[in-house]
């Protein structure tokens, strides 16, 4: 590519092919304006996938001459998108900047990335200090951080009133006491399978408010739906298309595994993550993808997370090879996954290759659900609410008592293509022997 | 007040001097803990070319007569801060071969468990307080003890002991002002043995220490440090003054460091004549030669000592390294009681009867 | 109960326990006729006569080896340095002879020693100096600091009973500006920190003097609750009090009027960085004496000296950090 120093007058920047299942992606935003300076591996267009959202960085140094495609628009991978002049220099006037000599305030207040000032004609690849909108880092606090920790705060959604905005630990308390704190039992929001979440209601539809004037209803003007949103529509849709799904339930006590993952620290998802693991061996008829006739058996587990990310919908991360995992070596590459989905640097490889996925989306005290198979996997589990019930539990002598246990209800939704409703529920057992006998 | 002098100072005395206090069981008893020092130090020494010492080695070879001499004189009342070079008074007041090498090994049976190396003990259990190394600290502390004999009306004295370098510090003066002052009973011994490490007492001071006590308004006294007779006589007198009320007194042992200052020392910056003088008048010898002369028999004497020095050394061998855990142990007493209250043994036949006299 | 500046009750805790124990001695120079320099032992002598009040020579090593040889032999001296700078001369039989001598040898060295320190009256680089950190760092040796009437009562009388050497300081300048309520009789005051007053949002640690410019300084500081923490005793530290404070606070500023490397309060922020790290809102903040000797005239002496102003200021930051 364009990286080295040869003048070659135009370049072409292509849509990239974002792993191997995507072909075609859509131009989110155009960072750069026809006439600006790009250096080698500046970001200079965001684009879509149904993978991934990404940036693309430049292919060379050079002054954007053209853009080919509008933003909104959707191409095959390989589509020229923009070219770029390579035989320009930077400083160099041109239309945009009406002779004036570029500075970085007129690019700030423009909303650009202001280019690398570099006098150098031939921009290094190592100069690359991608001058990204500077995403302001922030540090916290000792304190701050472990009460995030133990609550399970989103850092990031904490308004700091310290110096310069710093979040202090009155601010993280006062996060925590507004309600976040009853995540602190729960699990870190981040497993939220969409397919039951409901569709955002339509953005007018008034509750009947009981002073509702009758007559004519004008609804809001329509917005058009995110680009993640309709991916993850088309997705489910196609899911419940191809797939025979069936949905089945087991009650599972929860009481074991609670009190172990409060003494190691982590989620009890990833109790449940592993013990799915471990049941998948037993049962790797689950462990598989269902494409057209081809059905594929896998040896790895490559375990999905659902992740939510919030009204922009939901992503799976993938931890590929779970099974070489122990449950803290799971409870840390969740928790890092989601954040890296959550700050939007997943890789394309991330996302991929998932053998059977786990959804979690109990943290608002739903207790059932039917998920919907992560396509061309064959099956997928839901991990609700852990509450506490009045359960009848036997003793070792037979005698039946009334017992409160922290008990939950797995969900698995699975393809009767692929399989039986009693292999499913020898699966669902399995899985409930384990978490139950730890 | 005028300086009184007991001998002419650097000679070795009269051979035949003999205190009028001093029975022969006494004069055996000297030159019993003189060979006790010794041969205690020479197998202190060879433990040490086993690499059984850790650390430095220093002794007292030569210098026998100072601390057996004056400690001989002292009651089991009194308190002493003994010099690294006066083993022989730790043995005058009870301590133990087989302790005394485990102090030297780092044992955990020695005086200070380990914690402190070589002679740089005082066994509390014998009226004793360890000395420290920068000199002549101890001044001052004997002097604090004698304050306080003085101070609750008790008969007894303190008695320390320092080399010549010490005389130079200004703790010298401050002892010496303030027992002058107060009249205190503390004894002053200085161990002139001619060297500070590689420093002549020429290069020391102008003016002997000895007259300098004059000077602070109490006797100096020049004795011969190689006759433990004369040493015992000094300090005999000293301790009477003492008690009398009367004072300090300053007892300049006139001796010779006939080994380096420690055992890394081959002492090259000492003339050999001057050893070879000074190895004339060793002071085993000459108490030896004395007790010969009115029969004893000194042979069985030696054999006698050396059985001890061999039981303690291999009691001492026996006894553990103490316990790494304990390193940061004992910094402060939390108990109550006072701990310097036993008295130590005095075998001078003096105070057989009358206690302290 | 009556009421009494900091320098009486000093003077209170010597008599009473003179009164008790007939092994209690004064040593110092110029505290018997005269009564000392600050008239801490003002007649003493008419009750206790010249040899329990013993103006000694002018020999800070004498006073403090005497002491030790009188402490073995079972009294309990209490010397007095005319002014703390002077116990320079006195340092080797303190950290040499008295700080050692129950670790090398079991023989407990049972001697206080008062220090008059501290400065802000133009006493210049000789006599104002605020030298507990050098004890600090000579093992077997406490040292204790007095902030209150109440505590310069009860630490003294405790560190003449405790058995093993003790530097007591007490602050020059807190003689007769600081008064309160002293209990009549014999008490003994632990060495352990106190809480001079509670707070939430952050905690100001500081010892002698300086707990009352850090009380004057955070006594209104725009509603904040500030916690003062008076040490009262450096050695030994009282870790658990200083932890559980700054665990409750987050913030922590330390205040020394002592030159500031390794002063008392490095240590402190040694042990918070090292123990209370996961409990931390903020920098450990520290404000002291910069490393200069403590200058004579007034305006160069207040410039060095830790101020209500500038703890006010670093404890603004600190909470609004």
């Amino acid at each position: 590519m364009g990286a080295s120093g040869t003048p070659e007058p135009l370049v072409d920047v292509v849509m990239p092919q974002m792993g191997v299942s995507v072909s075609e992606g859509t131009i989110v935003a155009w960072r750069k304006q026809v006439g600006d300076w790009v250096a080698y591996e500046e970001p200079l267009v965001d684009i879509s996938t149904d993978k991934i959202d990404t940036e693309v960085p430049s292919p060379a140094a050079g002054r954007l001459t053209e853009i080919v495609v509008e933003i909104g628009t959707t191409v095959d991978v390989g589509t020229v998108l923009a070219r770029l002049a390579t035989d320009a220099r930077p400083g160099e006037p041109h239309a945009s900047e009406n002779g004036a000599p570029p500075t970085s305030e007129a690019a700030a207040a423009k909303g650009e990335t202001p280019a690398p000032a570099t006098p150098d004609p031939a921009p290094e690849p190592a100069a690359a200090t991608p001058a990204q909108a500077p995403r302001s880092r922030r540090r916290y606090s000792p304190v701050v951080s472990r009460i995030a920790e133990e609550h399970g705060v989103d850092l990031s959604q904490v308004e700091g009133t310290g110096r310069g905005g710093r979040v202090r630990k009155q601010d993280v308390l006062a996060y925590v006491e507004n309600g976040n704190g009853a995540a602190a039992e729960t699990e870190p929001p981040l497993h939220i399978e969409s397919p039951y979440r409901p569709d955002p209601a339509p953005a007018g539809a008034p509750a009947p408010a009981a002073s509702a004037p009758a007559g004519v209803y004008e609804p809001p003007a329509p917005q058009p739906l995110s680009r993640m949103r309709q991916s993850i529509g088309a997705h489910m849709k196609r899911s419940l298309e191809t797939a025979a799904t069936c949905t089945t339930w087991i009650e599972v006590d929860m009481t074991a595994v609670q009190r172990e993952r409060r003494k190691l620290g982590v989620t009890a998802l990833a109790f449940v993550a592993r013990a799915v693991i471990d049941a998948l061996r037993e049962f790797p008829a689950l462990n598989a993808w269902m494409e057209g006739e081809k059905h594929t058996v896998h040896d790895d587990v490559n375990l999905g997370i659902a992740v939510s990310l919030g009204e922009d919908g939901l992503i799976v991360p993938v931890i590929r090879s779970a099974q070489d995992l122990s449950v803290e070596g799971l409870a840390k590459r969740i928790k890092e996954l989601a954040m890296r989905a959550r700050g939007r640097a997943l890789s394309p490889d991330d996302v991929q290759a998932g053998t059977f996925t786990i959804t979690n989306p109990g943290q608002y005290g739903s207790i059932m659900a039917t998920p919907v198979i992560n396509q061309p996997q064959v099956a997928i589990l839901d991990l609700e609410a852990i509450v506490k019930r009045p359960v009848v539990v036997t003793d070792a002598q037979g005698d039946d008592s009334i017992a409160i246990r922290e008990m939950t209800i797995l969900g698995l939704s699975w393809d009767h293509r692929a399989l039986d409703g009693a292999l499913s529920a020898q699966f669902l057992a399995a899985v409930k022997r384990r978490l139950e006998g730890l | 007040m005028a300086t009184e002098t007991a001998q002419p100072r650097g000679s070795a005395g009269p051979a035949d001097a003999v205190s009028e206090h001093l029975t022969l069981d006494d004069r055996v008893a000297l030159l019993r803990y003189m060979l006790l020092m010794r041969g205690l130090e020479e197998r202190a020494m060879n433990l040490y070319r086993q690499g059984k010492v850790p650390g430095s080695f220093y002794d007292g070879y030569g210098q026998e007569a100072v601390s057996v001499g004056a400690a001989f004189a002292m009651s089991p009342q009194d308190r002493l801060c003994v010099l690294h070079r006066d083993l022989g008074a730790h043995l005058i007041r009870g301590v133990t071969p087989a302790r005394i090498l485990a102090q030297y090994m780092g044992r955990e049976g020695g005086i200070t468990g380990g914690r402190d190396g070589n002679v740089h003990f005082g066994d509390y259990r014998v009226g004793c307080v360890g000395m420290v190394s920068m000199l002549p600290d101890m001044m001052l502390v004997a002097t604090g003890m004698a304050m306080a004999f003085k101070l609750r009306g008790e008969k007894r004295c303190a008695i320390t002991w320092f080399g010549d370098g010490s005389t130079s510090r200004g703790d010298f003066h401050e002892a010496m002002n303030w027992a002058g002052v107060q009249r205190l009973p503390v004894i002053f011994v200085l161990e002139n043995n001619q060297y500070a490490y590689s420093t002549p007492t020429r290069e020391q001071y102008a003016v002997d220490p000895v007259e300098r006590a004059q000077a602070y308004g109490f006797p100096g006294i020049s004795v011969d440090g190689n006759d433990p007779e004369a040493m015992f006589e000094a300090a005999r007198v000293a301790r009477e003054r003492a008690l009398a009320g009367e004072g300090p007194t300053l007892l300049e042992a006139v001796t010779m460091r006939m080994h380096g200052h420690a055992a890394h020392d081959d002492m090259k910056y000492v003339p050999k004549e001057q050893v070879e003088e000074w190895r004339r008048k060793d002071p085993i010898d000459r108490q030896e030669a004395r007790l010969r002369e009115a029969g004893v028999d000194t042979d069985a004497l030696r054999e006698e000592v050396r059985a001890a020095i061999d039981a303690g050394t291999q009691e001492a061998l026996a006894m553990p390294m103490p316990d790494p855990a304990t390193a940061t142990e004992r910094l402060f007493y939390e108990g109550d009681e006072d701990v310097l209250t036993q008295d130590g043994a005095a075998p001078w036949s003096g105070f057989d009867s009358g206690g302290d006299r | 109960m009556a009421t009494m500046t900091y320098l009486q009750a000093i003077s209170d805790a010597l008599r009473e326990e003179m009164r008790s124990d007939e092994r209690v001695l004064l040593m110092g120079e110029d505290i018997g006729v005269f009564g000392g320099a600050f008239k801490v032992t003002d007649r003493f002598i008419e009750e206790f006569g010249p040899q329990r009040v013993m103006d000694t020579p002018l020999a800070e090593s004498g006073i403090i080896g005497t002491a030790v040889g009188a402490a073995v032999v079972g009294l309990r001296p209490v010397c007095e340095m005319q002014f703390s700078d002077f116990v320079a001369c006195g340092f080797d039989q303190l950290v040499n002879v008295a700080g050692k001598m129950y670790y090398r040898q079991g023989l407990p060295v049972n001697v206080t020693v008062r220090l008059p320190s501290g400065g802000g009256f133009s006493g210049g680089p000789f006599h104002s100096q605020n030298p507990e950190a050098w004890f600090m760092h000579a093992p077997g040796l406490k040292v204790v600091a007095p902030s209150t009437a109440e505590d310069a009562k009860g630490l003294l009388i405790r560190a003449i009973r405790d058995r093993n050497p003790v530097v007591y300081m007490e602050h020059k300048h807190l003689y007769r500006r600081v008064k309160g309520e002293v209990p009549d009789g014999l008490y003994e005051t632990d060495f352990t920190a106190r809480v001079a007053r509670p707070g939430t949002d952050l905690t100001v640690i500081a010892y002698g003097a300086m707990v009352h410019t850090a009380l004057e300084a955070t006594e209104d500081l725009d509603g904040a609750s500030v916690e003062v923490l008076d040490l009262r005793s450096l050695v030994p530290l009282d870790r658990d009090a200083i932890l559980a404070s700054v665990r409750k606070t987050s913030k922590a500023l330390i205040v020394d009027e002592a030159n500031e490397t390794c002063a008392a309060g490095a240590q402190v922020a040694a042990l918070i960085a090292e123990h209370a790290f996961e409990d931390l809102d903020g920098p450990v903040r520290r404000i002291a004496t910069p490393d200069v000797p403590i200058p004579f005239s007034p305006p160069l002496e207040q410039a060095v000296l830790p101020s209500v102003e500038r703890v006010k200021e670093a404890a603004r930051e600190l909470l609004e950090y």
